[in-house]
């Protein structure tokens, strides 16, 4: 009898390293991400080289500022699709502050501003005024685009000067500065996430709203500080965007919100919240950077990247949908 | 405010009723801003726009009964413009490209309705994915350019009158009808209120929940591909950029008129009063000479203030 439940238990033994694998909410992307790079890398020899390994962090930096914040929204089991309009206006506001005084902290301080102040808007428009977040923020993504409009006039800010510049074109010790605030960033959410009691809460309330209120948690505190979370690190964006466009148009930003939540979503963090991680966010944007870096260099059309933005996300939720029916976790 | 909402409900006011009085009052002050506007001409006039997005908030009404949504539909509505367009160009006859574009709206309803239901996805994730897909695949195949060398026949669809009265607001008339009878005349529509106001008690009282949303899917893809063909004919282009946006207003509309984006209420005559004054405003904004940047602006900020609004009043009443 010992023979024969010796197998049965070697197999249990490996089921439970899989599934130890396959719990990890990033698990999915992290191989997805491993392959690609593989298959980019053989596909074209061009691919696994430093420099175009940098310049893919360089472009997906803003992207994941945005994502790690975005992360914690949906965490909190809500969503946030004003990004992309609220990076537009910070991006004018850091413009318009470094042309007027020039520096690095004023213009920092201005977007940084003007991103919490919206994101407290939405913060309050959920948790005070009770509107679902889906329908806030798609309302101020285009109050806020409406707002860019009128401040700038449909005008574009040009000749930022370099001192403002630095976040996003600057190098420290050989690296460039838009990847170490992006790697900045996620340790900091990192530590949060699992030693803050807000980055506690913010996995209790978006596990289970009810179980978190009876358990006594603020749960209205905790989903206000994400969106305006939100804000303040899209401030941050925006000065990378800001370095490293050197000019803001008033149609900057548009998209970015949709991005942002693939990225958080593709990456693992489920879209039910309560379930994922700050590694997750910044996986999830890589993978987008390094997708669309590969597409270009396989010479696909840059008009298709909707189109493949918009499979990944519905192939993200719907392997999250079956990993979870695979490892019959109900979370 | 409760004061006021008890008092609304003395009278025995229904919602309808007060957004008529909205709508009258918002009439009054455009024609007080331009004396123009109370002329049978404009306000017939008014009616070629709202068509499109009545047609589509007729369906995101029932869906969001349900407590879904779909963010898809100003996608869609390009993709099926786009297959009208492009397929008339490759050579394929014009009633045939029309029927092709109606298909491929229902195709795009389908797939969503089949995402939402057999993964048990929330519709807003499922939709946000087909908002960015359907925008890329109408962008890619359209390859960013546009056809318009439609038949003149093509115009009868979008532009073409009736007496003083555009064309395609009969079709919307019939569509209203249509769709009112399926809501509150049919067990059908029972169903979609049943959803809407739990879903569990209406799934353990044998309602067929996924036969229900994948009807309610592909059907708000079908008004979608008759809007996309009457947008199509109005403008006489077909483009990948076509309808951008469009989710705002029709989602607008619709909550305008009361129906909670929580789901379990909402009616039709609510959501028409929503689209009329939707087209009202935007009409009125764009006569009185305010610039277009300041519609994105406005109908943002009514959005938020008719979903607040709604839900104030709603938890009064219970």
């Amino acid at each position: 009898m010992s023979e024969a439940r010796a197998p049965a238990e070697r197999s249990a033994a490996g089921d439970t390293v899989v599934r130890r694998f396959l719990v990890r909410p990033e698990a999915p992307a992290l191989a997805f991400l491993a392959i690609l790079l593989l298959a980019f890398t053989l596909a074209n020899d061009r691919f696994l080289t430093a420099s175009n390994l940098e310049s893919i962090m360089d472009s997906v930096a803003v992207l994941g500022v945005v994502a790690l914040a975005v992360n914690q929204v949906v965490l909190c089991a809500a969503i946030d699709i004003s990004t992309g309009s609220m990076l537009g206006l910070c991006a004018i506001a850091t413009g318009a502050v470094s042309l007027s005084t020039g520096g690095l902290l004023l213009p920092l301080l201005a977007g940084v501003a003007v991103g919490t102040l919206a994101g407290v808007i939405n913060g309050a428009l959920v948790t005070l005024g009770r509107i679902p977040a889906i329908i806030v923020t798609l309302g101020m993504l285009y109050a806020l685009r409406g707002v860019i409009l009128l401040v700038t006039g449909g005008t574009w800010i040009t000749g930022v000067p370099e001192e403002t510049r630095v976040l996003g074109t600057g190098t420290l010790l050989g690296i460039s500065v838009p990847v170490l605030i992006l790697i900045g960033l996620f340790l900091v959410m990192e530590l949060v996430n699992r030693h803050s009691t807000w980055g506690r809460n913010v996995f209790a309330v978006g596990g289970n709203r009810q179980a978190a209120r009876f358990a006594g948690l603020p749960v209205d505190r905790t989903r206000f500080f994400a969106f305006m979370l939100v804000g303040a690190f899209v401030g941050i964006a925006s000065m990378i965007y800001l370095g490293r466009a050197g000019s803001v148009q008033t149609n900057t930003g548009v998209g970015l919100e949709l991005q942002a939540v693939a990225a958080v979503v593709i990456g693992g963090t489920s879209i039910a919240g309560g379930r994922g991680s700050a590694l997750a966010a910044l996986t999830g944007a890589l993978l987008i950077g390094v997708i669309l870096n590969g597409l270009i260099l396989l010479g696909v059309p840059g008009i298709w990247q909707d189109a493949v933005l918009g499979g990944l996300i519905l192939l993200a939720v719907a392997t999250d949908v079956l990993r979870r029916r695979l490892v019959g976790d109900k979370a | 405010m409760s004061a006021l909402a008890g008092t609304v409900r003395r009278l025995g006011f229904s919602r309808e009723i007060v957004l008529l009085g909205v709508l009258i009052a918002l009439v009054v002050v455009m024609t007080l801003l331009d004396p123009l506007f109370l002329t049978l001409t404009t306000l017939l006039n008014t009616s070629r726009f709202f068509v499109e997005v009545g047609l589509m908030a007729l369906g995101m009404t029932l869906i969001i009964i349900t407590g879904g949504i779909d963010l898809s539909v100003g996608s869609n509505l390009a993709l099926v413009s786009v297959a009208v367009g492009f397929s008339f160009a490759a050579g394929l006859p014009l009633p045939l490209a029309i029927v092709f574009g109606l298909a491929v709206g229902v195709a795009a309803g389908l797939f969503n309705g089949f995402f939402i239901t057999l993964l048990d996805l929330h519709p807003l994730v499922v939709t946000l994915g087909t908002l960015a897909l359907f925008q890329g695949l109408a962008y890619g195949v359209s390859k960013a350019q546009a056809v318009s060398d439609f038949p003149d026949w093509f115009a009868y669809f979008g532009q073409a009158y009736l007496g003083p009265i555009p064309g395609q607001l009969f079709i919307f008339v019939v569509a209203v009808a249509v769709v009112w009878v399926i809501l509150s005349r049919t067990r059908f529509g029972r169903y979609v209120y049943a959803i809407g106001n739990n879903e569990e008690a209406a799934r353990f009282s044998g309602v067929p929940i996924r036969r229900v949303k994948l009807a309610l899917y592909s059907g708000i893809g079908l008004l979608v591909g008759m809007a996309a063909v009457i947008y199509t004919s109005r403008v006489y282009t077909a483009r990948g950029d076509s309808g951008v946006g469009l989710e705002l207003d029709v989602i607008s509309a619709v909550v305008l008129g009361g129906a909670s984006i929580y789901g379990g209420s909402g009616t039709i005559g609510g959501t028409v009063l929503g689209v009329l004054i939707i087209a009202t405003l935007r009409n009125g904004l764009i006569l009185a000479g305010v610039p277009s940047t300041w519609q994105l602006f406005v109908l943002g900020v009514l959005l938020l203030a008719a979903v607040f609004v709604n839900e104030f009043f709603r938890k009064r009443e219970e």
